[in-house]
């Protein structure tokens, strides 16, 4: 379990998360959501230990991360960050030279499953398929967690498809998932639990099969009644 | 397979109304077997925690049972069968009553125009099939 606890974190004098807190389970596929520069990025990078934080702690399975966490939770940004030149058969040789837990039977599973080649170059690809190995290359890693930025932004509806069947899949399978998205149609019968932010905090964390079930409300009508209430 | 999800209502509620409808309508034989939860979810694009959940309920109600390590199957049970053909007939008239009553045509007049419509669908639907032949 990824356990945020009042999470703070300011940008000079501007607090853009005072006292976030919200838990993501393994097995489970849990969404950030809020408006574009709520600080959502800012979480996962948290969660990662890339930015310091102003107060509260993060902990990964109990602990709080370490050098060791590196091999069980892993994060895919929202752009890819490997240079254009290489092919994908060399962005999968360098994640292989860096991490112990990647494991290529998946990574080529995973190529299958889009339709990609490996001997295409990053810069040859359209952008829904270099978002495609963007994400191949994270989740090809045998890690607990799965910090996803934004998988659906910028890029065309099949590819968006393609992407959120990845969710309905074996490749997450009982790994957990913590994904952020402002396109939440792409993925709200995807997703066990929504957590949405506001001004710094969480305004609201739900089951979604609960709140459909105990109120008879979509993740978006809650989603307007913290963001237009 | 595909089911078209309403958003404000349990994805597993719909998963075992789709179940109770193909075996209601004889899509599903007694017996016959079942997708995985995991091929269920990945056909249905749900999330695999909530086609758990269907299976679940779905057992529970004695539509599908699940012996050892293979996979689910429809209920061979003819009681249970009818009940839930019954339950969604009594379902659509339900509604068809709710969504025509305001108009308060006389019953009998609805009757009829019940059975004519009835039977001009019957007869395009096996139109259709002579086409196809």
């Amino acid at each position: 379990m990824i356990e945020v606890k009042e999470l703070t974190k300011k940008f000079g004098r501007k607090t853009v998360l005072n006292g976030v807190s919200f838990t993501a389970e393994k097995g489970q596929i849990t969404c950030l959501i809020g408006i574009n520069g709520v600080g959502k990025t800012t979480i996962m990078n948290a969660i990662m230990a890339l930015t310091p934080i102003n107060g509260g702690e993060i902990l990964i399975n109990g602990e709080k991360i370490h050098k060791h966490s590196y091999e069980k939770i892993t994060f895919i940004p929202d752009a890819i960050t490997m240079l254009p030149q290489m092919k994908i058969s060399e962005t999968m040789q360098f994640m292989a030279d860096f991490y112990d837990c990647w494991n290529q039977k998946r990574a080529d599973e995973i190529l299958q499953f889009f339709k990609l080649r490996e001997d295409n170059r990053l810069s040859e690809l359209s952008k829904g398929n270099t978002a495609k190995v963007n994400l191949m290359l994270g989740l090809a890693m045998d890690v607990d967690f799965l910090l996803m930025d934004e998988p659906f932004s910028g890029i065309d509806i099949f590819s968006r498809e393609q992407i959120a069947d990845v969710f309905s899949s074996h490749l997450v399978e009982d790994r957990g998932v913590l994904i952020t998205t402002h396109e939440i149609n792409d993925i709200e019968h995807l997703i066990d639990k929504a957590v949405l932010l506001n001004n710094g905090i969480v305004s609201k964390e739900f089951n979604t099969e609960e709140i459909r079930e105990n109120e008879g409300k979509s993740v978006v009508d809650m989603m307007r009644e913290v963001y237009q209430g | 397979m595909k089911v078209n999800l309403n958003k404000r209502e349990p994805v597993y509620v719909q998963v075992v109304r789709h179940f109770k409808e193909q075996i209601a309508a004889g899509n599903y034989e007694p017996g016959q077997e079942i997708p995985s939860r995991r091929e269920l979810a990945n056909q249905l694009k749900i999330n695999p925690n909530t086609a758990q959940r269907a299976y679940k309920e779905m057992e529970e109600q004695g539509l599908i049972f699940t012996e050892g390590n293979n996979p689910s199957r429809i209920t061979k049970d003819g009681k249970v069968i009818g009940t839930v053909r019954e339950e969604l007939i009594i379902q659509a008239v339900d509604a068809f009553i709710t969504s025509i009553r305001p108009i308060n045509i006389p019953v009998d007049d609805l009757v009829g125009l019940i059975k004519e419509k009835y039977t001009e669908i019957e007869r395009n639907t096996r139109g259709d099939s002579n086409d196809r032949s």
